[in-house]
Parts: structure tokens; C-alpha cells; sequence
């Protein structure tokens, strides 16, 4: 079982991941002004204070920093503390993939043949 | 700054105990829901915090005032239930006319558009209104009064899906524009747990759990397994329910202080690892046992 999934994730992480998405995807660029708590609350429907743990989150990792009075902004090193920390989760979900799949009896040169079909599947999706 | 303070604040009903040793304080400015099973004392608190009620003992401040008998109190609340006394003779329409020279704060503008978007028929009694009706209507009540204290009694009953979700949307739109003090009783917890921003859970009326609604979804974890590997794995744990599951495996939810690599072991170990949400956790800490209703069915 993995815990950290889907629906039961703590609002406030799922608010600061959404806002990790959309810098991801420039919605954002650099030293631009994010949504303020007030914005996130009325957006998605939910307390303020949520919403601003959610920012805190953020500036604590550094991907966003306050300005005074003016709101939350995107740090210039936010895409790549974003990217790093993605990458740490990745690995965290290929070692709870391998323990299902020693659980499942699969060999680690099954493993592999799976990856890799899966990935040609995929690139063959982007293609259509 | 606190709006509201309450010290030991216990009340009594002849010789039924409806509060019980109470100290808590809610913060100015935030939204609190009031949580807990029939009869936990939720309504005799809120009545004792905008006045209705009188306390036995203890102490009680709503902005630095004991509410009885407070003109100040008075004036900056307003209560909102099913039972509310509104004028038998005024048509709705003109309630909430008398309602605006009642309160000092009053939004006609918003009073009005919320009457019109629920479609309410002007020329109406409250009386011959339906139950969700009523509950909506009241609602309109609650909040146009912007009282600084906004206090709801169950304010959802009867309310069908789409309109408890408009008034959620409406209260939470309403707050962010004139941020006050709101508390709002339901049983509804998963339903009102987003526009939450604290939780104060009663049973028995006493306090089970006052927090941040962001600290509640990882308070407890539920474990699935093997009794004995469950018992190893959760050690002394806080255990707020014990259930058995199958033939030899038993679900039980305790306090998660877990560590990461803890929870990730128990996977290993062979051990079924979740979060409990809220509204379940709020059931197990305010249940007279810890096995639940098939206690009543089980053989042994």
C-alpha cells in the first residue's frame, strides 16, 4: 500500500503540488507573482489558512519567496528544487515497485521487459 | 486575538452533565466547525456562547464579555437554528426587511440576490416553507446579519446537495470578503472539512480534539494485517479503534507517529497502511467503544 496517494493527501500538500505543476508548466515564469491565499481559497473552495500552508510550503523550500506586503513570487531556482524533489519521489515509487514485484515473483529481467514495453507503448501514444 | 475563551465551562440540566470541564479558544477571524455525535452538547455550547444559555461553572468570554446578559455579545452575534422565532405574521420578504433594522451590519444588497438565486417566493410565511426551505432562508439570515460572531446550529438540515454546496461556496465567499468569527455545527465534517480552519470535536461534552483541520488528516493511521504483527508493529500507540478483519487479521486506527521509513516497513512486513480520514477518526474518538457496532453481532 502506498500512503501518500490520491485524495487523502492533506489539502494544503495538494495545493502546493498544483502550484509546483503550473511553474513546472510556465504557467509562471521567474520573480512573477503567484496566487495570493485569498485567490486559492476562492479557486478551490477552501479556507485561507489552508491555502497559505500551502504557500508556506513552498517558500520554505525556496521555490517561492515573499515580498512584504506584496504577495508570494517564483524564486529563479524553483524549476530546478522542483525537478529535484520530483525526482527523489520517482525514486520512491520505483522502490515500492519493486517490492510489489518481488512480492509478485516478477524477475528483475521481467521488470525490465515491462518497463520497456510500457515506455514503447507510451511513445507510440505521443505519436497518434 | 481570541473571540471566544472558555475555561472549565461546564453546564448542567437537572442532573445530566450536557458540558464537561470545557477549556478551549477559538481565534478572532477564522472558521470553526463543531463537530461530534447527538447529544455530545454541541447546541447547549453555542447557546451558552451567544447567550441564550447560562453556565453552571466555570468561565466563558466571547470578546473579553460572559455572554449573559451582554448587550455588547448581543450585538455582535448572530445565532442561526431550526428553531428560530421569526415573526409568525411577516411574510418572508419583510423579515428580512425587520432584519435590517435589527443588525448594525446588515447587507441588503446580499440578502436580497441570495433571495432571489434560492428562488424564494417573497409573499410566503416562514411556515409554509419546507424544511430545506427554511434552512436556507435562515441562512440568508445568517449571513447578511455579518455578525462578528456568525454562530450555526446544524444549519444544512434538510438542505438538499446542490444548495448545501451553494451555501458552503456562499459562506466561504462571503468570509473571504468580511473575514469574522464563524462556527458552524454538522455532522456533515467530510461534506464542510475544506472551508474549515479549525475542528473542535465533543463527545460526551467533553473537548476529544481541537486542531487545524490541515493537522487532521494525518493524526491517525489504520493498519491492516495479522493480529500479531498489527500488535508489534503499533506498539503502545494511542489506539482509537480495534476491529477484527476476516478470519485472523484485525484493523485497528492509532495515532500516526510513525516515521516514513516505519510506514514503508510495514509494507514489508505485510502490513495494509492508510490514512484515516477525518470524518471516520472523529467516529472512532467519540465512540463509547472501541469495536463499533458489530460488537452488538459478534458471538463471543
Amino acid at each position: 500500500m502506498i500512503f501518500d496517494t490520491g485524495g487523502t493527501q492533506p489539502i494544503y500538500l495538494q495545493i502546493s503540488e498544483w502550484l509546483e505543476r503550473e511553474i513546472l508548466s510556465h504557467n509562471f515564469a521567474t520573480d512573477e507573482k503567484v496566487y495570493s491565499q485569498y485567490q486559492l481559497a476562492e479557486m478551490f473552495n477552501i479556507n485561507p489558512a489552508t491555502a497559505a500552508k500551502g504557500l508556506n510550503i513552498l517558500a520554505e523550500e525556496g521555490i517561492l519567496y515573499k515580498k512584504r506586503g506584496l504577495g508570494m513570487f517564483v524564486s529563479p531556482e524553483a524549476g530546478r528544487i522542483i525537478r529535484e524533489k520530483r525526482r527523489k519521489q520517482v525514486l520512491h515509487r520505483l522502490r515500492e515497485l519493486i517490492r510489489e514485484a518481488e512480492l509478485l515473483d516478477i524477475t528483475e529481467s521481467e521488470l525490465v521487459a515491462m518497463f520497456k514495453a510500457a515506455q514503447k507503448r507510451e511513445k507510440k501514444e505521443e505519436r497518434v | 486575538m481570541n473571540a471566544v475563551e472558555c475555561r472549565e465551562l461546564t453546564r448542567y440540566f437537572g442532573r445530566t452533565v450536557a458540558l464537561n470541564d470545557l477549556s478551549f479558544a477559538i481565534k478572532k477571524n477564522t472558521i470553526t466547525g463543531l463537530v461530534g455525535p447527538n447529544g455530545a452538547g454541541k447546541t447547549t455550547l453555542l447557546k451558552i456562547l451567544c447567550g441564550h444559555l447560562r453556565k453552571t461553572a466555570g468561565d466563558v468570554r466571547v470578546f473579553s464579555d460572559d455572554p449573559f446578559n451582554s448587550l455588547k455579545v448581543s450585538v455582535n452575534t448572530v445565532f442561526i437554528d431550526d428553531h428560530l422565532a421569526l415573526p409568525a405574521t411577516l411574510t418572508i420578504f419583510d423579515t428580512l426587511e425587520a432584519a435590517r433594522l435589527f443588525y448594525p451590519n446588515w447587507d441588503h444588497r446580499l440578502a436580497l440576490r441570495l433571495f432571489e438565486y434560492f428562488s424564494f417566493e417573497p409573499r410566503k410565511l416562514h411556515k409554509d416553507l419546507s424544511k430545506g426551505q427554511k434552512s436556507t432562508f435562515n441562512m440568508i439570515l445568517g449571513l447578511s446579519a455579518r455578525c462578528a460572531l456568525t454562530i450555526f446550529d446544524e444549519p444544512t438540515v434538510g438542505m438538499d446537495t446542490a444548495v448545501r454546496r451553494d451555501f458552503y461556496r456562499a459562506l466561504l465567499q462571503d468570509y473571504l470578503h468580511h473575514p469574522r468569527t464563524i462556527i458552524f455545527s454538522s455532522h456533515l465534517l467530510g461534506e464542510i472539512e475544506d472551508i474549515l480552519e479549525e475542528i473542535l470535536l465533543l463527545g460526551e461534552g467533553r473537548k476529544c480534539l481541537h486542531l487545524p483541520v490541515a493537522e487532521l488528516r494525518g493524526y491517525a493511521v489504520g493498519v491492516r494485517g495479522p493480529a500479531e504483527t498489527v500488535e508489534h508493529f503499533i506498539a503502545d500507540r494511542d489506539l482509537f479503534r480495534r476491529e477484527r478483519f476476516g478470519r485472523d487479521k484485525i484493523f485497528v486506527a492509532v495515532r500516526n507517529s510513525f516515521s516514513g521509513e516505519a510506514l514503508q516497513e510495514a509494507g514489508a512486513m505485510g502490513l495494509e497502511v492508510f490514512p484515516i480520514p477525518a470524518e471516520d477518526l472523529c467516529v472512532y474518538l467519540t465512540a463509547r467503544t472501541k469495536g463499533g457496532i458489530d460488537d452488538v453481532f459478534s458471538e463471543d
